[in-house]
């Protein structure tokens, strides 16, 4: 027995001696961090951590190749048109571009730009490099709605887009990597060439993607030699390689990471609000899922909810109070036109009751015998982005006499059938705004009419066709004026969310980017996709 | 043997036919709607309603689910195992590509998984209830139960972040094995100390080991020439099982440690209702267990000459 517990002490002993080597270790690093100058170093190599891989390596009729461009963006292409870190479109390869009644859409190429095989950037490049690109390989011609023959190259530096179908988005629609303009005759699902501030160098599936600076960029130049970005699936292993060292820069920092990050000495960078947690109400369906038709009820729902203490507790402080739904920056100064809701516990009692919802012995409200009872379906994109918020409304709800089940879906796939079956009564939804059109959102999700998608959620929380919502917004999908565009949506938003109660917003979201004290001028924006690298510097 | 071997082979054919029948059929009871997944992914948005069935269409998902398989079935005898969903390209390529990372785990973890338990196993049934037996088996039972999740996060924090000994995930040097491997062979480990050591147990207690001791021979021959000899057929059954498992991949080590094998592409294609890749790892994994099996039951006969591989005798 002796020799053992010799050996188990010895080993317990090696192991803290060990464990307090390696806490020296890091304690004298940032020491030394703080004492020397910092000072960016050109050779460096910048290690990011992104989520899990995305990207499509053949085209389909539906897709294109996407390889170092979405959502991972890389800044190997470039589009026509930046959106910037305020919603603010700026002028990329594109210098200006103008409208020209009745659907065309005039750009003025930058002059002086050159891809990365060398080819030229102009209108002829431009146009085979996108818009062509565009229209062959993709049967609707992408979200710009290229055809063959929409592009006229008027002079050198000088082309005009028509798109098929009436289009007055196409700025803001151009701003989204997926419409970069790369070096025709490129294979660019193998070895993307286009006119970023970083060259392509190789792409392992699941694992990595690896940039080097183009010395040649007719911008700023980049601030790092290299960037490579592995792929962590496992948010968890992402933090941990980020205080291992073994990265610079991490994608997604969870709200519970964000205190534990920072008390290590580590910066977490927050984008603008550029997303939102909203549960999304099935309106207009029959029993069992008709308790929702009743506007009384939703608004009750609605009110019920303490966004602050969501906020402050549940998300640890790592959201905003904001209700727009569509980010505000989107809606600019008409954001203020969508109210959301106010906490009021008796106000949404006196509603349910109102409307018929008597509490019952057990204090859940009844109406002819039958239960207030919700069924919550968690969620999209998945159960887990949602955190704990449903368990929390959850018991908001109870505290007004409304009983509910959560089902957490497995995956999309299992969501999305939730939504085709409308067997939810609330569905809690996080969207993104990727697309620099405030109309892009509520197009997408709850317009009935011809000009967008519609998709699952028609069905369920849009108020369909001849509605108040489709008659506000219905303009905005032919405005090529920008702030009247912003104000056609807000008014929309408003309808839907303050009148209607069909969407009840729950708090706004930004993005976290946690990063090491030697990454400097990283600038986070709202859209992963649109992040640049070329400001980027690494200390040493 | 060589004809009972041939007949096992011949036989994995119905079997993996059987199987992937199954998991057509299964795949079909899942919720979702693999065309919609597909526009969804492509298009970067929700879909509408003729785009999903441009893509029901364009995957041939509109065709009768009988015709369905049996186009799948005939092209996979041609040997394609059509193409995926989500990644576009041909299945077979991606699972050429991706078992190799799985084997170059499962087999340095399940020859580490040996090099545990065979040693481990021994002692504890030498030393049955003394203090390295307790300790031993108390930690197989926390092996054998442990999350690997959990245990992969502890090694990273105690390896990688506190003693900068391995980096935290991903391939590349001899290091970026070390913590995957170990985190691989630990459960399985466990396991099959536990089975060693009450198989040589078992094997301790019999007549032949008691006339062996009677007859002087020395200990060490007496365990590991007897005792363990006769333990092995429990043993390599065992080990076999966990080779099989540790050929599928563990989704939940890849994912963590960013390693780009085949656990995660069956999870992955799970979610994404890719349903060629799904039917192509089922069939993968057929083979694999398949295989072990075999050479399981082939082993049988090396090592212990009772077992007859002969009809005649099995039929007995």
């Amino acid at each position: 027995v002796r020799p053992i517990k010799r050996i188990v002490v010895l080993l317990f002993a090696m192991a803290m001696v060990a464990t307090a080597c390696g806490s020296d270790k890091k304690t004298s690093e940032s020491s030394a961090t703080t004492v020397a100058t910092p000072k960016a170093n050109p050779n460096a190599e910048l290690k990011v951590a992104f989520t899990d891989d995305q990207y499509f390596t053949q085209a389909t009729p539906t897709n294109d190749v996407n390889v170092g461009v979405y959502p991972l963006n890389m800044n190997i292409s470039e589009t026509l048109i930046l959106f910037g870190t305020n919603y603010e479109l700026k002028p990329l390869l594109a210098e200006r571009w103008e409208f020209r009644p009745p659907n065309t859409w005039r750009f003025f190429i930058r002059k002086g730009v050159t891809f990365h095989d060398g080819q030229p950037l102009n209108a002829t490049t431009v146009k085979a490099g996108l818009f062509d690109r565009l229209a062959r390989v993709l049967t609707t011609g992408g979200t710009v709605r290229a055809g063959a023959n929409s592009t006229v190259v008027v002079d050198d530096y000088t082309l005009d887009f028509t798109p098929v179908v009436t289009n007055y988005r196409v700025p803001e629609q151009l701003v989204h990597p997926q419409n970069g303009v790369f070096a025709p005759g490129s294979d660019f699902g193998k070895k993307p060439v286009g006119t970023g501030a970083f060259k392509f160098v190789s792409y392992s599936p699941k694992e990595s993607i690896v940039v080097e600076r183009n010395d040649n960029y007719w911008g700023q130049k980049a601030g790092v030699a290299r960037i490579t970005a592995r792929f962590y699936p496992d948010p968890n292993a992402r933090r941990l390689a980020l205080e291992a060292g073994d990265v610079d820069v991490i994608y997604q920092v969870p709200a519970t990471d964000v205190k534990g990050l920072k008390a290590k000495g580590f910066i977490v960078a927050n984008s603008a609000v550029g997303a939102y947690e909203a549960m999304y109400a099935n309106i207009k369906n029959p029993a069992p899922r008709d308790i929702l038709s009743d506007i009384n009820v939703r608004k009750a729902v609605a009110m019920s909810i303490d966004r602050k203490q969501l906020v402050d507790n549940v998300l640890e402080g790592q959201g905003t109070l904001d209700q727009t739904v569509i980010p505000p920056g989107a809606l600019g100064s008409y954001a203020s036109t969508v109210k959301g809701f106010q906490t009021d516990v008796n106000g949404a009692k006196t509603l349910l009751d109102n409307a018929g919802w008597k509490v019952g012995s057990d204090g859940i409200r009844e109406k002819n015998g039958r239960k207030l009872k919700l069924t919550m379906i968690d969620g999209f994109p998945t159960a887990d982005a949602h955190g704990a918020i449903p368990e929390y409304v959850q018991s908001q709800l109870k505290a007004v006499g409304i009983d509910s089940e959560i089902v957490k879906t497995s995956d999309a796939a299992s969501y999305t059938k939730h939504l085709t079956d409308k067997d939810g009564d609330l569905y809690f939804e996080q969207g993104n705004q990727n697309d620099a059109s405030p109309a892009f959102l509520p197009g997408l999700l709850w317009y009935s009419g011809p000009e967008t998608s519609g998709g699952n959620y028609q069905p369920i929380v849009g108020p369909g066709a001849g509605s108040t919502f489709d008659n506000l917004l219905k303009p905005a999908f032919t405005e090529p004026d920008h702030d009247k565009l912003q104000k056609e949506v807000a008014d929309a938003m408003h309808e839907i969310i303050d009148n209607q109660a069909a969407i009840i917003p729950l708090n706004g979201i930004f993005r976290s980017y946690g990063m090491k004290k030697s990454v400097q001028g990283f600038q986070p924006h709202f859209a992963f996709l649109q992040v640049r690298w070329e400001t980027v510097t690494v200390t040493s | 043997m060589r004809a009972y071997a041939l007949r096992r082979v011949l036989l994995i054919v119905p079997t993996l036919i059987g199987i992937s029948l199954l998991t057509f059929i299964l795949v079909q009871f899942a919720p979702g709607d693999p065309a919609e997944q597909f526009a969804a992914r492509s298009l970067a948005r929700t879909p509408t309603k003729v785009e999903i069935d441009n893509a029901r269409h364009y995957l041939g998902l509109d065709r009768p689910l009988p015709v369905q398989y049996v186009s799948w079935i005939s092209d996979v005898l041609h040997g394609d195992l059509g193409r995926s969903y989500s990644t576009r390209e041909p299945v077979s390529h991606e699972l050429r590509r991706r078992v190799p990372y799985t084997l170059e785990l499962a087999i340095p973890a399940a020859l580490l998984a040996l090099a545990i338990a065979i040693p481990a196993g021994i002692i504890c049934a030498v030393k049955r209830n003394r203090l390295v037996d307790q300790v031993v088996r108390i930690t197989s039972l926390a092996g054998a139960s442990m999350p690997s999740f959990w245990l992969a996060l502890i090694l990273i924090i105690i390896f990688a972040v506190r003693l900068h000994l391995t980096p935290v995930a991903g391939r590349g040097s001899l290091r970026n094995f070390i913590l995957p491997v170990v985190t691989l062979s630990f459960a399985p480990a466990a396991t099959l100390t536990r089975f060693i050591r009450s198989a040589v147990l078992e094997a301790l207690g019999s007549d032949y080991v008691t006339t062996a001791r009677a007859k002087g021979v020395r200990e060490a021959l007496v365990v590991g020439r007897h005792a363990l000899r006769n333990s092995l057929i429990t043993v390599v059954t065992a080990f076999g099982t966990s080779l099989g498992h540790m050929f599928a991949g563990v989704a939940v080590i890849e994912t963590i440690f960013v390693w780009p094998g085949v656990g995660k592409l069956l999870v992955d294609a799970i979610g994404q209702r890719d349903i060629p890749m799904i039917q192509a790892f089922i069939l993968y994994i057929g083979v694999c267990f398949a295989v072990v099996n075999l050479l399981v039951d082939l082993s049988y006969a090396v090592i212990d000459p009772r077992v007859s591989l002969k009809k005649t005798s099995a039929a007995a």
